[in-house]
């Protein structure tokens, strides 16, 4: 869920002050603008300090600013509710049906609001550390989602979210985004800069061949050798390559962020007034640093709050209703995760910018497959749990599909409607089939097998 | 070890022996295709001084000519090992040490190989010139391929040609795009994509000729009996190797007569004279050229026999299994020659060259020596088809679909590079962690050969 950050050089200068607003169209201000913060810049608004400004004491001024930027400074700020109700739901020992949906309902703010707090913590960082913290944190839901659900064992689990959040940026996100900016923009010809797509596509190859490797050893010894030893190679394979995998996002980092930093800068626009106003507000840093990193800890705190809630109570609730685990993990929790990103896309794409949308679609897909898929499967080790990246054949199938369609969907560099619509029906269709998949759950213990293998 | 095809210049083909034409003219620039170029990149200004005052004509002669062919090369260090590896064999030394001898043995040979097929090639003109080219530049795996299956090691010869393939498409073109895009970090780094294309979609029609035999595998399951599947694919293996070597043969026609110039080489400026006016004339006689050649071939054949025959101790021995000394150590030695010079081009910022050396050498090797081989099985009677079972088949088809992504927009940069060599490492961990105990292949009959493999679901041992 993040790419880089780049701030301007007058916030490099550490202001604090929270009041700068810049007017016009300084083309040096804008340039660094990346993908990631103007999709979820979408989602802000404008805080009204008028109110705050009423009130003598300062500090108590600077704390309910404070509080008014982070926690109301977003659209999505009514869905915070679910928070408080399913620690209660959860304490009171309600419905635990109940207590997954109000935990998903409150991740979604928390996801976006995270975003911001990175976002805003790169204005005082400079670009590379900035661009590594939103890259890490952006992805923190999934991230998290997925560590909790290891440290529970659930393995399966872990396996479904992780491939669901690949296929919801890849298929979801982007068929939406072209398909909404596709009939908005009817009339015009829409274009946008391969480059940056192809380098994602190729990562997102590889990442595709480290799961299907372990997969077809499976196949390939089966009646050869016995199944511990074949669950050993795989496991030493996906370990190694997630070592490798991980050496290759390092790659992907160094060549988006210092080498090839102009292949991913947002495209510069001509005159939009509508895009100025926007973009004035998001220049300079409106918290501060040590506020804002406090907060950052604070929600990640209660990010892994609710996802301990959502792991614990996956079960029942697909029990409940009547949804495969298969199903909640691959399509319910990347939707959830993905949110804000989403509807920042679809903004981007009805503005015809679409290499924001790509951006945001294809370099979050990068991310979690390069990145948090193989960051677990190395936490998997440490911890002694057995999860390889062998994603099962329906899933890594899936996958193979998803991407080689996405590759040659957008291989000449437009888009129109009908592209989007195929996306979109794609993943359709990719999720009638986890639906319609209600095969017995086995606990994941081993490596064999069954839907929810490890 | 691959050739493409040098083309004759107007000088050359009147026959004249010793014409030395300096200068940039473009015809004769003209016409020098990637692989000359690259393997040029190996060799060295021969020293003729010393010989001059030698009285004898005729041994002065003989003494040019050794030393041209000899050390003529930066790799003229490795051929010690060949008579270590023969006197190795008579005296008995352990099978590993054969082994790895024989292996240092051939990478020079190969290299000059292609060295004695490039002069020929001025004096046979053009096209009987490329088909030579194309045929002696992969004399290395056809040879080992040959042998493995007159020792009936199929698996061995399956693995080895795929090894190759793999080796040239991700190894070669990853570690050429990734040296040549750090060095080239500031400039746009941009190629012809016609050129890979042609090789795309052939390297494609052979994947297709390995997926249908291995399908058959699994459809069908247990109506159909076990024997008649393996004829079914032994068949259908049969008739795609015959039909692959019409498509090559029409990719012959088509880079050496239709469309030749889709793969001339880029017309450069002056660095690149000192390198041409070097080649631009034969430095030795048809006759001694064509002797050599033939000797040489001699000697790769004999060192490969030992090759294949020590394989398994090795592998025992250095407890590696035998398809991953096959897929990647194999390779890597014929291979050697063309690899320095691809990542020479690259450098240089000369990416057609270096593509067209990786990507004509793994078109090579799917189109022609693979159903060559099937077909000499054919004759000696080996039951070899064209089922490379799952495993490899898959990390084949893989290798193609990203290096063909990869490479479709024209430009390149090193995180590409870098993306197909670390593709590379992950499928040889693959195989290395491959450790099952292998069948011994001379044991077992040959009519129940692919049986094994296609019941049980095929398997990354090949039960030959």
């Amino acid at each position: 869920m993040g790419t880089i950050v780049e701030p301007w050089a007058m916030a490099e200068n550490g202001y604090a002050n929270a009041n700068e607003t810049i007017k016009g169209s300084s083309r040096e201000l804008r340039h660094g603008r990346t993908a990631h913060n103007l999709s979820s810049s979408s989602l802000r608004k404008k805080s009204d300090l008028r109110l705050i400004q009423k009130i003598p004491c300062k500090t108590l001024k600077n704390i309910l600013s404070n509080l008014q930027e982070v926690i109301l400074g977003t659209k999505l700020t009514f869905l915070f509710l679910a928070i408080p109700l399913a620690i209660l739901a959860n304490s009171h020992h309600y419905g635990r049906s109940l207590i997954f949906g109000l935990s998903l309902i409150g991740l979604t703010p928390l996801a976006e609001r995270v975003s911001f707090l990175t976002e805003q913590l790169a204005f005082y960082t400079g670009p590379t550390v900035g661009g590594l913290l939103n890259a890490t944190c952006g992805n923190a839901t999934e991230l998290i989602i997925a560590i909790l659900a290891l440290a529970n064992n659930k393995v399966g689990v872990v396996k479904y979210s992780l491939l669901g959040s690949i296929l919801s940026n890849l298929l979801l996100v982007l068929g939406s985004s072209l398909f909404c900016g596709g009939i908005a923009n009817i009339r015009r010809e829409q274009r946008f800069d391969r480059k940056q797509a192809d380098v994602n596509f190729f990562l997102l190859l590889m990442g595709l061949l480290c799961h299907l490797l372990p997969l077809l050893i499976k196949y390939a010894m089966i009646g050869k050798s016995s199944t511990s030893q074949i669950n050993k190679m795989s496991l030493n394979l996906s370990r190694i390559s997630s070592i490798i995998m991980l050496i290759a996002y390092i790659a992907y980092l160094i060549f988006q962020l210092w080498t090839h930093r102009q292949l991913f800068e947002a495209q510069e626009e001509d005159d939009d007034d509508a895009y100025d106003d926007e973009v004035t507000v998001e220049e300079t840093p409106v918290i501060g640093f040590w506020s804002g990193f406090a907060w950052l800890i604070g929600m990640t705190l209660v990010i892994a709050l609710l996802s301990e809630y959502a792991v614990d109570t996956i079960e029942e609730a697909s029990d409940l209703w009547g949804l495969s685990v298969s199903f909640i993990s691959i399509v319910l929790l990347p939707i959830v995760g993905n949110a804000a990103e989403h509807a920042g896309a679809i903004i981007f794409a009805f503005k015809n910018k679409l290499d924001i949308s790509l951006g945001v679609a294809l370099g979050s897909a990068t991310q979690i497959s390069l990145f948090v898929v193989p960051l677990t499967v190395i936490v998997a080790w440490i911890m002694g749990i057995k999860m390889d990246l062998n994603f099962n054949i329906l899933e890594t199938s899936s996958l193979a599909f998803a991407i080689i369609i996405i590759a040659f969907t957008l291989q000449d560099g437009t888009s129109h409607y009908m592209k989007g619509m195929v996306l979109l029906l794609c993943y359709v269709i990719i999720a009638a089939c986890f639906y319609v998949d209600q095969t017995p759950q086995k606990q994941p213990k081993n490596n064999l097998g069954g839907v929810l293998s490890a | 070890m691959a050739g493409i095809v040098p083309e004759q210049w107007s000088a050359a083909e009147n026959g004249n022996g010793n014409v030395t034409t300096k200068g940039s003219s473009r015809e004769l620039r003209h016409g020098r295709t990637a692989h000359n170029m690259s393997s040029s990149s190996l060799r060295k200004k021969s020293d003729i001084r010393i010989i001059q005052k030698v009285p004898y004509k005729g041994l002065k002669d003989f003494l040019a000519n050794l030393q041209e062919v000899i050390l003529g090369t930066k790799l003229a260090i490795l051929f010690p090992a060949i008579p270590a590896a023969i006197i190795g064999t008579y005296c008995g030394f352990s099978q590993p040490l054969i082994f790895g001898l024989s292996l240092l043995g051939l990478t020079p040979l190969a290299e000059r190989v292609s060295f004695l097929t490039e002069q020929l090639a001025f004096y046979t003109g053009p096209t009987l010139g490329g088909l030579l080219n194309a045929t002696c530049g992969n004399a290395t795996e056809l040879i080992i391929a040959i042998l493995a299956l007159t020792n009936n090691k199929v698996a061995v010869v399956k693995y080895s040609l795929l090894g190759s393939i793999l080796s040239n498409l991700l190894l070669v073109l990853g570690t050429s795009l990734f040296c040549g895009g750090i060095a080239n970090l500031r400039r746009e780094q941009r190629f012809d994509r016609k050129q890979a294309d042609v090789n795309f979609f052939l390297l494609l029609m052979g994947l297709l000729c390995h997926l249908l035999p291995m399908l058959f595998g699994y459809v069908a399951s247990g109506e159909t009996s076990a024997a008649l599947v393996s004829d079914m694919s032994l068949n259908l293996s049969r008739a795609s190797s015959i039909v692959m070597l019409i498509a090559y043969i029409a990719y012959l026609v088509f880079q050496l007569w239709t469309h030749r110039q889709l793969f001339d080489a880029q017309d450069e400026e002056d660095e690149y004279d000192d390198n041409v006016a070097d080649e631009e004339t034969p430095v030795i006689g048809f006759w001694s050229g064509f002797a050599w050649l033939v000797g040489m071939t001699l000697v790769i054949a004999l060192l490969s026999e030992y090759v294949v025959a020590t394989i398994e101790d090795a592998s025992e021995s250095w407890n590696l299994s035998v398809s991953f000394i096959s897929i990647i150590l194999l390779p890597i030695v014929g291979n050697a020659a063309e690899h320095a010079g691809a990542i020479i081009f690259a450098f240089k910022n000369k990416l057609d060259i270096s593509l067209g050396v990786a990507l004509g050498s793994a078109t090579q090797i799917g189109l022609f020596v693979v159903p060559l081989t099937v077909i000499v099985s054919w004759i000696l009677g080996i039951n070899m088809d064209l089922n490379f079972n799952l495993l490899e088949t898959g990390s084949l088809a893989l290798s193609i679909i990203i290096t063909a992504f990869t490479l479709q927009d024209g430009t390149s940069h090193y995180m590409k590079g870098l993306v197909l060599l670390l593709c590379y490492i992950i499928i040889a961990i693959c195989f290395f962690i491959d450790k099952l105990p292998q069948k011994q292949p001379n044991a077992i009959h040959l009519g129940h050969q692919p049986m094994n493999n296609v019941v049980t679901g095929s398997g990354g041992v090949f039960s030959s």
